[in-house]
């Protein structure tokens, strides 16, 4: 236990790949947190999928000594995603090492998170790191350093987190720059809930930071948002495996196991305080998780909702911004309409929800959330296009407005613009970085955002844009419904909402891929797109001609039967919509509108 | 067994391989071919053993090509059969190859009582056979009619349509050339090429299956498509039906009284022994088959093991699709009583899904597929499917 004036809480910001999983090893090792012999790569990285997506989703914090100082690492989320997350993690520290890749300069939303721990009064230490590669130019990344942030050459430190020249001298400048956290030793306990996660023996374990008073093992926990109450299960630190403690003072960090069954009800950015003496007020900055984007989930095979409703059930109490409702679609039947913070972590759930619980799934094109304006006067919020109001009762409809910063090397800024024109985004400012890259910032509808625009930005970028995005505001727009009917049945999961300029358009294209994607059936199917009634585009799925099996080989039924066993299999991975089979890949088909339009 | 069963014998030799056939099949001269015919014998010794030998209401020799067999290994063969079963058939129908039937052949066969010939024509026009890899010229069909007529035997013509390059004319043409040959019966069946090996390629030395897949790939390019194939289907109706001929299978055409006995047992689900590579078999409701491949089919039959049983066969789906193969159709009601009423609902509940599109067409209790439902018979049959 360390007094106020030993404690330093820190955390990395970096960009996926630019070194901060390596780095913090690193700092484990030197400070002999962890011993050579028991380094594994990449300590902090827990999840399998994390791993694999190169990005750490679940924060936590690491306890380490250095020079009689107790230094809390607290791991923060890399994606844009996760932005509140992000806060919340920073709000916990009283500085962050801005870590840069010398090879790379600095991201978009690297420098999105460095501005926002500059906003909370973090002292914010730059660190150029990976100096042992080859071909590096330190004076570019310094003079990014200069221009973005208004650092002084003098406070940048160089650093290489794989040979670990400079980690030293990094350590030390923690101790000196960072300040130690001030709080009220003797108030009412307050503490920060900056991650939380669920563990199978310990229940739900909220990481924190004390910011006032203290907490004892044996205490009766209670939390403001949720107001719930529990005795606690157990206090620690990781370091980094988890260490049960006796108590966590005032400044510290640590975990506590508090007894409670659903991430949801210890949500990140709430205050945690004592049932026997609560404080009067919660920490300032909680908000709920928002989700930005919608999808609708559907089992393949209609007898697998309880396994899906149970799968979702298991996730949603390790991921407390997983929100989810029942939605029955009548083409795709029972299944789930889920919110997600973005589109990742969209991918990251349908992932676990096929990997890890062995569900097929069908998943719809996502959407945004809408808000319309009936003429009644209402607002009704929509995130399933299938349920937006009959057009003449609209008198609105306004959808979400983005600040998406785009970091480019100059050579590729138009192609970035001519981008960034079909997606309905107008420029706002543009600046440099350093001669050679450019940051662009832009308006642009979220919808766009979600079809498809990072990969397009990597591709007409060759894979040097990155991009970060935040909520700005909700602007009215002129859009519209289209729906698709096949064989005159409309496919409720196939509508979308688009800009009615380019409704006809994209109702084109979608009927003459789905033309593609249907299999011949025993009729005509004929595929309409539609607008408020009005067909705007049509094909024709000709009616089979031949499917027979003629021959008669010397009464060998058995190999007739297995090829028609096939044929059954392959209609079963199809859905019957009135009488006609639709293939899963029709549903996926909106969201490749992009390619041809 | 007081009806008697249906008897198939397998013959898998072939001067060549016809690169589109899915039958079990060996080269005429292979070193197997003694072995084989004494594992045949043998097998069909203790077939008839088995079954407390049986009378054959119909035998059928197909290949392969029989007809390729020496007329001392034909009458080994007769002799093995009247052993080991009752030979009192109504008909007696042998698979010839044109140009493989000489006098002393033909004539151990009549011996075996022959009733008919089945004669492998495929195509009269010089661009089928060679697009379809068959070794004969377009007379060697007629000569084989004229020869089958001489000994007063009944013939079946084949046919194959939708060969690469094929044109509905010259479709039109085989027609009516078979048509003027007067045969009994027509069978017509469109090209098939399976992509998935079968069981005789290990029989075949050389080439294999790589090469059978290239020729088959290419072939399915080349071959009409599937509306053509339809349309080819439909000129096979009026052509034949014109000339007298009465379609009866899917497949299948025949004057008056000369629909083939033997088949009709498989479509009416009735119970045949197979003997032989490949051989398959229906006995007392249960399916069962020999392998493919010489040299296991061989050495089962020298242990005595027993065929593989078909597990998954599903009597009921499997008599509503045979029947319904046939013109005479599906009786319902007979069906329900053999069956029971859960598989009848089955079968009229696929029977709706596929009405309103033509397929099928149900009278009462009685159900037949339509015109278009025989081109399109999968849609209907894997609705029968458990």
């Amino acid at each position: 236990m360390a007094d106020l004036a030993h404690i330093r809480n820190f955390c990395v910001i970096a960009h996926v790949d630019h070194g901060k999983t390596t780095l913090s090893d690193r700092l484990l090792e030197t400070t002999g947190t962890v011993p050579l012999r028991e380094m594994r790569d990449q300590m902090l990285d827990s999840m399998e999928l994390e791993r694999e997506h190169g990005i750490t989703i679940k924060a936590r914090a690491v306890r380490m000594t250095w020079r009689e100082h107790e230094l809390n690492l607290i791991d923060t989320p890399g994606h844009v995603d996760f932005t509140y997350e992000v806060s919340r993690s920073l709000a916990a520290c009283e500085g962050a090492v801005l870590l840069v890749d010398a090879s790379q300069g600095i991201e978009a939303q690297t420098l999105a998170n460095a501005y926002l721990a500059v906003e909370q009064g973090l002292e914010v230490i730059p660190v150029i790191n990976k100096i042992d590669l080859p071909n590096i130019d330190l004076d570019v990344v310094r003079e990014e350093l200069r221009t973005t942030l208004g650092f002084r050459d003098q406070e940048i430190l160089l650093v290489s987190g794989k040979t670990g020249a400079g980690v030293n001298e990094l350590l030390d400048a923690i101790v000196e720059r960072v300040p130690p956290p001030v709080g009220d030793v003797a108030a009412p306990l307050r503490a920060l809930i900056f991650d939380s996660h669920y563990d199978a023996y310990k229940g739900v374990v909220a990481h924190v930071r004390v910011v006032d008073g203290s907490l004892g093992d044996h205490d009766r926990i209670r939390l403001f948002a949720t107001e719930k109450e529990s005795e606690l299960l157990e206090l620690g630190v990781f370091g980094p495996d988890p260490r049960p403690i006796a108590r966590l003072e005032t400044g510290e960090t640590g975990y506590v196991a508090t007894g409670l069954k659903a991430v949801a009800d210890c949500r990140v950015g709430d205050t945690l305080t004592l049932a026997s003496r609560p404080a009067t007020a919660p920490l300032p900055g909680y908000r709920p998780a928002k989700p930005m984007v919608f999808a609708g989930f559907y089992p393949s095979n209609a007898q697998d909702y309880p396994l899906l409703k149970d799968a979702m059930e298991k996730l949603r109490l390790n991921d407390a911004s997983l929100i989810y409702e029942p939605e029955t679609s009548q083409a795709l039947g029972f299944g789930f309409r889920a919110g997600f913070l973005g589109l990742l972590h969209l991918e990251i759930v349908q992932e676990r929800l096929e990997r890890e619980y062995d569900i097929d799934l069908i998943a719809t094109s996502p959407s945004v959330e809408y808000r319309v304006i009936t003429q009644k006067g209402a607002e009704v919020a929509i995130d399933n296009p299938a349920l937006l109001p009959d057009p003449g009762t609209i008198v609105e409809i306004r959808e979400p407005w983005m600040k998406v910063t785009v970091i480019v090397p100059t050579t590729f800024v138009g192609p970035v613009m001519e981008l960034a024109q079909t997606k309905r985004a107008s420029l706002a400012d543009m600046s440099y970085v350093d001669p050679t890259r450019a940051m662009l910032k832009y308006d642009m509808p979220l919808s766009e955002v979600i079809v498809d625009f990072y990969d397009q930005l990597k591709s007409s970028s060759r894979g040097y844009a990155s991009l970060d995005y935040e909520f700005a505001e909700y602007r009215p727009a002129d859009l519209v419904r289209l729906d698709i009917l096949v064989a005159g049945t409309l496919v409720d999961a196939l509508s979308i909402i688009t800009h009615r300029e380019r409704a006809q358009q994209t109702g084109r294209v979608l009927v003459n891929k789905l033309r593609g994607l249907i299999p011949k059936q025993m009729f005509d199917v004929r595929i309409q797109a539609a607008i408020g009634g009005k067909v705007v585009a049509s094909e024709t799925v000709k009616a089979k001609r031949k499917d027979v099996l003629a021959k008669c080989y010397g009464g060998d039924i058995t190999r007739k039967r297995k090829l028609l066993e096939k044929q059954k299999e392959g209609k079963k991975r199809m859905k019957m919509v009135g009488s006609v089979e639709i293939p899963q890949e029709a549903f996926l088909a909106v969201l490749r509108i992009g390619d041809d339009t | 067994m007081t009806r008697g069963i249906g008897l198939y014998v397998h013959i898998p030799f072939c001067a060549s391989r016809c690169p589109y056939c899915d039958f079990a099949t060996a080269p005429a001269t292979t070193a197997l071919r003694s072995r084989y015919l004494d594992a045949l014998d043998r097998e069909i010794a203790r077939e008839g053993e088995i079954l407390g030998r049986p009378r054959a209401r119909t035998l059928f020799f197909g290949g392969g090509t029989p007809s390729l067999l020496e007329p001392a290994e034909i009458q080994m063969l007769g002799d093995a059969l009247r052993r080991a079963f009752v030979l009192r058939p109504r008909e007696v129908t042998l698979e010839a190859n044109p140009a493989t039937l000489d006098r002393a052949r033909l004539e151990a066969w009549l011996a075996l009582g022959l009733t008919r010939l089945s004669i492998g024509a495929q195509s009269f026009d010089p661009r089928g056979l060679r697009a379809l890899g068959r070794t004969h010229q377009p007379e060697d069909s007629a000569a084989a009619v004229t020869v089958a007529r001489d000994a007063a035997l009944d013939v079946n013509l084949d046919l194959i349509f939708g060969w690469p390059g094929q044109t509905i004319a010259a479709w039109q043409r085989d027609l009516e050339t078979a048509a003027a040959l007067k045969p009994e019966h027509v069978s017509c069946y469109p090209l098939e090429l399976r992509l998935d090996p079968d069981g005789s390629i290990p029989n075949w030395p050389g080439g294999g299956w790589p090469v059978l897949e290239r020729w088959r790939r290419a072939a399915a390019a080349a071959q009409p498509d599937d509306a053509g194939i339809a349309r080819m289907y439909r000129v096979a109706e009026r052509v034949l039906g014109r000339a007298g001929y009465r379609h009866y299978e899917i497949a299948n055409w025949a004057q008056h009284g000369k629909r083939s006995l033997h088949n009709l047992g498989y479509w009416r689900d009735r119970d045949w022994l197979g003997v032989g590579a490949g051989a398959h078999s229906h006995l007392a409701g249960a399916r069962s088959a020999n392998p493919a491949d010489l040299r296991s089919y061989i050495s089962r039959a020298e242990s005595g093991s027993e065929r593989v049983v078909d597990a998954e066969s599903d009597p009921p789906s499997e008599a509503a699709m045979l029947a319904l193969r046939l013109d005479s159709g599906l009786d319902l009601e007979r069906y329900a009583a053999r069956f029971g009423d859960t598989a009848a609902t089955r079968v009229r509940s696929a029977l709706r899904e596929v009405e309103p599109a033509h397929l099928v067409q149900v009278k009462g209790h009685h159900a037949r597929l339509t015109p278009r439902g025989r081109l399109l018979a999968s849609e209907v049959f894997v609705r029968l499917l458990p």
